[in-house]
């Protein structure tokens, strides 16, 4: 379902007059203090769960612009005038909900099958912004995600952090600043275990494990030929020569990132052994992997994984789907944590990343982790391996305003969202929502009833034609 | 004179009818002339010599070797200009989607697959127009079409090309017109077998003529100690788009996608156009300094009303307002054409009847699909309007072009009659967008292999808006169809049969081609095989 | 680390074949048990507080707040504790699949349209890491269905402990299982309209139905033919058919058919397919059966839904159209049930009960629906779904609401047996807590 922007509106479709109007009206009233153009929300009354600074108790939370300006109890946050006030009594505030595994918002195939490195294509081509799936997980409290290609190649493709930024043209979906994140992927997916290629294609390397390390391998041995190609090119230009210039290859370029530091390497993996390999190759290479995901038998080599300095983004109690998820256990997270790897709880499904924070409770559950340490899964620890947790992830003054307003503890599972906020923008609301089905209905049957009407009239006019005919 | 010489002048006064159309002067009178150049002329006159126009006006004088065509009552335009066809070449084949009833492993009628294209695809030499295309072609009305293939990913480089009579050659108005990019993925497995690899793609591949051309100009000036770079026809034709010599049409129907055109257009400094265009109405300020090929192959409704309430309501929008494009641009001042796109020949002048429904002007329209193709390709010096001096393609119908009734009487072009298809050969065309008389309708003897032996019912069945209606008689009493429906070959009935005993329900499952029908009938005593035919 | 402990770990690290559990199953013995000072739901009544429970022989002898406890029994101190009934699953492959990926362990589907005479205890795998996995969060009880193809064969009611299938088995078959063939003519996104396979899938459809209805009339002939048969023996003889044999109690009403459609179209005509044939019907998946309620309430109809957390089909559907159904069935006074629809994760049951009163349906409502309701609607009230004297002992004893995920289950009985709270899932985590 849809905010209260007007569904086609879209980047540029002001006339451009009207946007200098309003840049000139919005710098005046900022020099002026902007107190009335300016957002001010402030939700009062709710138990906070800050996630860094503990729980506070009949608390406000103060959202000026897009930022957290000001976060306490009652009593030591001043309410503005002209400020919306929301009364929040009785509820719960959580920061938005991070989603370090997400597919949603991708146009076409989420997966360039073709090749073991597609590390050139990039998941920031194709996104949009009309895939009811984000509607849905801001429904339930979700607001950042980083959309990844899949897990058909070994080195897939160039992944994109993205708030659902609903109602918003989606060049505005991407956060800016964010890290270039790139998705490996190992096991029985890149090494087509589950799904073979028509008759009469031949079968695709690799097809083992083995494999699977090869082409990684080669990648960034060929990305340092690469560099080293460009490098002497350049040498040559600086001696005044005029050398042919090297062929400038997407893909050698982003390889060549990720061992400048430039590109995050995210990991999707299953197996001990394998998450063992790359963190092997990862140090001959010279590339450290920022997070392993799925990671289903991450318990298995949790001290490693810390000490490489990898997070592990993982679901929970998924299990048993193939060969490789077999020994996955819940868990999983509580003995990552415990050996000191920043852990989160990401989705891999549309569906389940409506859901994050009872994948969370489940770490209470299984494996006796604390609320805190709970909460901290799907909000403080995904944003710190993303590199965003100075934006996001907390309710903490400066930080972006991404939060959710629940009807009560998020860890329970009579809990559901009333309202969430991106960057201060309410774009999701349940009243509004259970309102806007209505008018969605409304215009549905208005629509179809003009389709069918015209339908009929042009009809009745053909029927009618050949009778004027004779008359003529 | 020499034997030879006889035999010349002899073989020239044969061939001479053949290739001769005496004397090639007209003279359209009494019609509305709409030059498009300026306003309408009532009964104007325009005069055709030599494949050119030699004057356009209103009371001229008629040149006494001129034939007269006459034009009264009816309307006489510019030769139309379809700026997006792949007249000429095999279409792609329709990506099928996965429905739950099972479509993938269905047989593909045995058709020509599309041809391979690159950049390097030269569509003037490819192109194999059959007479039948060309004449159904001009029929709607259009005289000059721009062509290239749909398929692929570099579609390759297009032909603008006057539908003559004639050879290839004669009919060429310019070859390498644009070069054309569509974001079609390549089936799985084959890389690029996604949208974003394909976008990665077209990047790397200008990336990698840019180096060629780069390199090629050093290595002319200087080949000694240097490696010799390749060359190729493909790295060549990109090497014109990149040094803005040749435009780039994208093929692009939405929003996110024109965007993305827009974007690699801007990354490697690209002259371009958009073609399909269908979301254009959701981003006309965008849209001021591109040209834009707006195709007419407007969105349409599921048949069934469950399926049409089922579309999502985004769906439902986009269909209805995709036809206000036109209008949404022309109002913005935007340099924008009508083309067909993936429409064909008989729904282009449909399509932009449409468009005038929604608000588009009449005037606007013809200007979309004359002048404003004409400047946009770069040909308006020679075709586009009627004025003096223009290639004589010219057009008349019985009525203003675009209405519903109207028909193209006659066709000129490079100053050539042509000859219109008749109404016999239009009719064989056009059946099947036609419904005919449902086949069900009739009466039917129909025979049930029952265990008792042969049971015959004679059924009189009639079809209205899938539901059938009717009367039986015969072995097991005589009645009304109870119910029953038909989706064109399936059918069912229930009739209520008599036997001394009781009655039952018995209901037939067939399916009917033509008029044969067969299957199965289910009774309380059991199913059994039914055959039968249609009388009359 | 208990004996116990050391002694499965050893008997893990010894040859733990994929599929074949080296947990202890259940002791096979039935011995008197006493869970006192607990707050007990028995679910078909009011809470009890300080109450006390007991089983002897794998039948609930005594539920109340002053109860006499048996001599010999075994006496579990609730304090601070909660008792319910074991939770009842009304749909899935529990047993029926070990790796979804690995063909040879999955038994869910047969091949083919019509299989009514495939039989789910059939193929049920006593000795599935599944089954420990799933009953250690507190469900005892599950619907083991097949599915694939139409008509896909049998259920049966089965409790979570037995060294065979018989002995896990309570009632088979339970209901027949018809997938109901689904009309997709497309149109629901953006992509131009194929009219050549809509007009193909339109086909396909027609011809499931048909072959469908022909099963069905010939079953009913059949049963026809063999009652004749039976009452008199001059009838002539005919040869047996399995498949309609397996038909025959469903045609005669016998056996309820859980019809499975998902969509209002296909709803509609699978309850007028029902209708046709006069089958005992019960609705399962059912996304749109808020617009099918006023027929569901007047033929009677009860309804199993699930799973709950799950996302609609339609773009325009509202996004808790899932979480909703519960509670407009209950305002309609529809009967209904939750089923999780999964094998892996039937553990998670209870936490799609919880969404639907999180969005409406009162508390005790969403426990119902995964305890006496699945009894109510498959006949086996009499046997489990409450905690009530005379019925199995399936209990469990948690530390708080089983709707909630962070209870734990502290004690398990199925049919009266303690059942250990050792998985596949918990040796692991115990054998790489250990890694030193």
């Amino acid at each position: 379902m849809r905010n209260a922007r007007h569904p086609e509106r879209s980047e540029g479709s002001q006339p451009r007059g009207r946007r200098i109007l309003r840049c000139f009206v919005a710098a005046l009233l900022s020099m002026t203090g902007g107190a009335i153009a300016e957002n001010v929300i402030a939700i009062r009354d709710a138990t906070i769960l800050t996630v860094t600074n503990g729980k506070i108790e009949h608390g406000t939370v103060l959202i000026r612009g897009s930022k957290i300006a000001a976060v306490g109890p009652n009593a030591s946050v001043a309410v503005p005038a002209g400020a919306q006030v929301i009364d929040a009594a009785g509820k719960f505030v959580l920061p938005g909900i991070i989603d370090t595994h997400s597919h949603t918002g991708v146009d076409g195939s989420v997966n360039e099958i073709s090749l073991p490195n597609t590390g050139m294509v990039r998941i920031a081509d194709v996104l949009t912004n009309e895939d009811v799936s984000a509607y849905r997980q801001l429904a339930g409290g979700t607001t950042t995600a980083l959309v990844l290609h899949g897990s058909a190649n070994p080195i897939g493709g160039q992944s994109q952090i993205v708030k659902w930024k609903w109602g918003h043209p989606v060049s505005e979906w991407p956060v800016a600043g964010a890290p270039r994140t790139i998705k490996f992927a190992l096991g029985e997916n890149p090494k087509s275990s589950n799904f073979r290629p028509p008759p009469g294609t031949p079968l695709q390397y690799p097809q083992t494990r083995m494999g699977v390390e090869e082409v990684i391998r080669k990648s960034f041995t060929d990305a340092r030929d690469y560099m080293a190609r460009w490098d002497e090119y350049e040498a040559r230009r600086k001696r005044g020569e005029t050398p042919l210039p090297p062929r400038r290859d997407l893909l050698m370029e982003t390889m060549a990132d990720i061992l400048r530091g430039n590109i995050d390497v995210h990991s999707h993996c299953y197996r001990a052994d394998e998450i063992m390999m790359l963190i092997n190759l990862a140090n001959e290479m010279g590339f450290k992997v920022r997070e392993f995901q799925h990671v289903l038998e991450g318990y298995k080599v949790a001290r490693e994984i810390a000490a490489h300095g990898a997070g592990g983004g993982t679901f929970i109690d998924w299990w048993g789907y193939k060969l490789e998820a077999y020994d996955a256990i819940p868990y999983n997270v509580a003995l990552m944590e415990r050996a000191g790897v920043v852990t989160s709880v990401n989705s891999d499904s549309d569906e389940l990343a409506r859901h994050l924070n009872q994948d969370a409770a489940k770490a209470m559950k299984y494996g006796g982790l604390t609320e805190d340490e709970a909460l901290k899964l799907c909000t403080i620890n995904p944003a710190r391996q993303l590199r965003l947790d100075h934006r996001i992830g907390s309710i903490d003054v400066g930080k972006d305003a991404d939060l959710a307003i629940w009807t009560g503890h998020p860890l329970s599972t009579y809990s559901r969202v009333e309202s969430t906020f991106v960057e201060g923008e309410m774009v999701f609301d349940r009243q509004r929502d259970l309102q806007l089905r209505k008018d969605l209905a409304k215009e549905k049957a208005d629509r179809l009833k003009k389709e069918a009407d015209d339908e009929a009239k042009k009809k009745k006019d053909a029927a009618k034609k050949p009778e004027e005919k004779k008359d003529e | 004179m020499s034997r030879r010489s006889v035999c010349l002048v002899v073989l020239l006064l044969i061939a001479a009818p053949l290739c001769a159309d005496a004397p090639g002067v007209y003279a359209i009178t009494g019609g509305t002339v709409h030059p498009v150049s300026g306003a309408a002329i009532d009964k104007g006159v325009v005069v055709i010599r030599d494949g050119l126009i030699e004057a356009v006006g209103a009371n001229l004088p008629i040149p006494p070797d001129a034939t007269i065509i006459d034009a009264k009552g009816g309307h006489v335009y510019p030769g139309l200009i379809d700026a997006q066809t792949s007249l000429g070449f095999a279409a792609a084949a329709p990506r099928r989607r996965g429905f739950g009833g099972g479509g993938g492993g269905a047989a593909q009628p045995a058709t020509p697959p599309p041809p391979e294209t690159s950049p390097a695809f030269q569509a003037i030499r490819e192109a194999k127009l059959s007479d039948d295309d060309v004449e159904a072609k001009r029929a709607t009305g259009v005289t000059t079409i721009l062509t290239v293939p749909a398929s692929g990913i570099f579609n390759g480089q297009s032909a603008v090309l006057n539908l003559a009579e004639g050879s290839m050659e004669s009919r060429v108005i310019r070859a390498g017109v644009t070069q054309q990019v569509s974001f079609s993925p390549r089936a799985a497995w084959t890389y690029p077998d996604s949208l974003m690899g394909v976008i990665s793609y077209v990047k790397q591949s200008l990336l990698d003529a840019q180096q060629n051309a780069a390199a090629l100009a050093i290595y002319t000036k200087n080949p000694a100690g240097n490696k010799r770079p390749d060359q190729s026809a493909a790295a060549d034709a990109l090497a014109a788009v990149l040094r803005r010599d040749v435009p780039v049409v994208f093929i692009a129907d939405t929003e996110l996608m024109m965007r993305r055109a827009m974007a690699i257009a801007k990354e490697f400094n690209l002259r371009y156009m958009l073609s399909g265009a269908r979301q254009a109405y959701r981003m006309v300020n965008d849209l001021q300094s591109i040209p834009v090929l707006v195709s007419v192959k407007w969105p349409t409704a599921p048949a069934s009303k469950e399926d049409k309430e089922e579309q999502p309501l985004r769906v439902i929008r986009d269909r209805q307002l995709a036809p206000t494009s036109p209008a949404a641009l022309a109002k913005s001042g935007a340099n924008f054409a009508l083309v067909s796109g993936a429409a064909k020949t008989a729904e282009f002048i449909p399509g932009v009847r449409k468009a005038i429904e929604n608000g588009l002007s009449a005037d606007d329209a013809l200007r979309a699909t004359t002048l404003s193709p004409a400047r946009i390709l770069g040909i308006d010096r020679q075709l586009g309007t009627l004025e003096k001096g223009k290639i004589a393609n010219v057009v008349v119908s019985d009525k203003p072009i675009f209405e519903e009734k109207a028909k193209v009487t006659r066709v000129f072009v490079d100053g050539r009659e042509t000859k219109l298809p008749s109404e016999e050969e239009k009719a064989k065309r056009a059946e099947g967008a036609t419904p005919a008389a449902s086949p069900l309708d009739g009466t039917w003897s129909l025979s049930v292999k029952s265990a008792q032996g042969d049971v015959n019912i004679t059924a009189t069945l009639h079809v209205e808006d899938g539901r059938v209606t009717g009367t039986f008689s015969g072995d097991r009493g005589s009645g009304d169809i109870k119910s029953g429906s038909f989706d064109g070959t399936t059918v069912e009935f229930t009739i209520s049969a008599k036997t001394d005993a009781e009655s039952a329900d018995w209901v037939f499952h067939g399916t009917v081609s033509g008029t044969a029908m067969s299957g199965s009938v289910s009774t309380n005593l059991g199913t059994f095989q039914f055959s039968g035919s249609k009388g009359q | 680390m208990s004996r116990r402990t050391i002694a499965l770990t050893c008997a893990f690290f010894a040859g733990s074949l994929f599929g074949q559990s080296v947990i202890m199953n259940s002791p096979g013995r039935k011995p008197a048990f006493a869970i006192r000072n607990a707050t007990i739901y028995p679910v078909t009544s009011a809470p009890i507080a300080n109450g006390t429970i007991v089983f002897d022989k794998g039948v609930i002898t005594a539920v109340g707040a002053n109860v006499a406890i048996p001599a010999g029994a075994t006496v579990i101190d609730g304090t601070g504790l909660s008792v319910y009934p074991g939770l009842i699953d009304s749909g899935a492959q529990v047993g029926l699949t070990e790796i979804s990926s690995v063909p040879g362990s999955v038994d869910t589907a047969e091949l083919g349209d019509i299989n009514p005479n495939a039989r789910a205890e059939v193929a049920l795998n006593p000795h599935s890491n599944v089954i420990p996995v799933t009953r250690v969060n507190g469900i005892t009880t599950v619907v083991v269905e097949p599915e694939g193809g139409v008509v896909s064969g049998s259920s049966a009611l089965v409790n979570l402990a037995g060294w065979t299938p018989a002995e896990m088995t309570l009632k088979a078959p339970l209901a027949m299982h018809i997938h109901f063939p689904r009309l997709r003519t497309g149109g629901f996104d953006d992509q131009p309209q194929d009219e050549e396979a809509e007009k193909e899938a339109k086909k396909n459809y027609t011809k499931s139905i048909d072959k469908l209805r022909d099963t069905f009339r010939d079953a009913q002939a059949y049963a026809k033919a063999a009652a004749a048969r039976k009452g008199d023996t001059t009838v002539k003889r005919f040869d047996r058919d399995l498949v309609l044999e397996a038909l025959q109690p469903v045609v005669e009403g016998r056996v309820p058919v859980v019809m499975h459609a998902n969509l209002e179209r296909d709803i509609r005509a699978a309850l007028k397919f029902a209708g046709e044939f006069k089958l005992k019907v019960i609705l399962a998946d059912a996304e749109d059966v808020a617009r099918v309620i006023p027929d569901l309430k007047s033929r009677g109809i009860p309804v199993i839904l699930g799973p709950i957390l799950a996302l609609p089909t339609h773009e325009d559907d509202p996004y808790d159209l899932l979480f909703t159904n519960a509670k407009a069935l209950y305002d309609a006074g529809v009967p209904f049930a939750i089923q999780s629809a999964d094998a892996h994760n039937a553990r998670n049951l209870p936490y799609h009960a919880a969404a639907c009163a999180a969005f409406g349906l009162p508390k005790d409502a969403a426990l119902k629906s995964i305890t006496i309701n699945p009894a109510q609607i498959f006949g086996v009230a009499d046997r489990v779904g409450s905690l009530e004297v005379g019925k199995l002992a399936n209990v469990i004893v948690t530390d708080g609401d089983p709707l909630e995920i962070v209870t734990h289950v502290k004690r398990l009985f199925i049919g009266g047996e303690d059942i250990p709270l050792d998985s596949y899932h918990t040796l692991l985590y115990e054998k790489f807590s250990k890694r030193p």
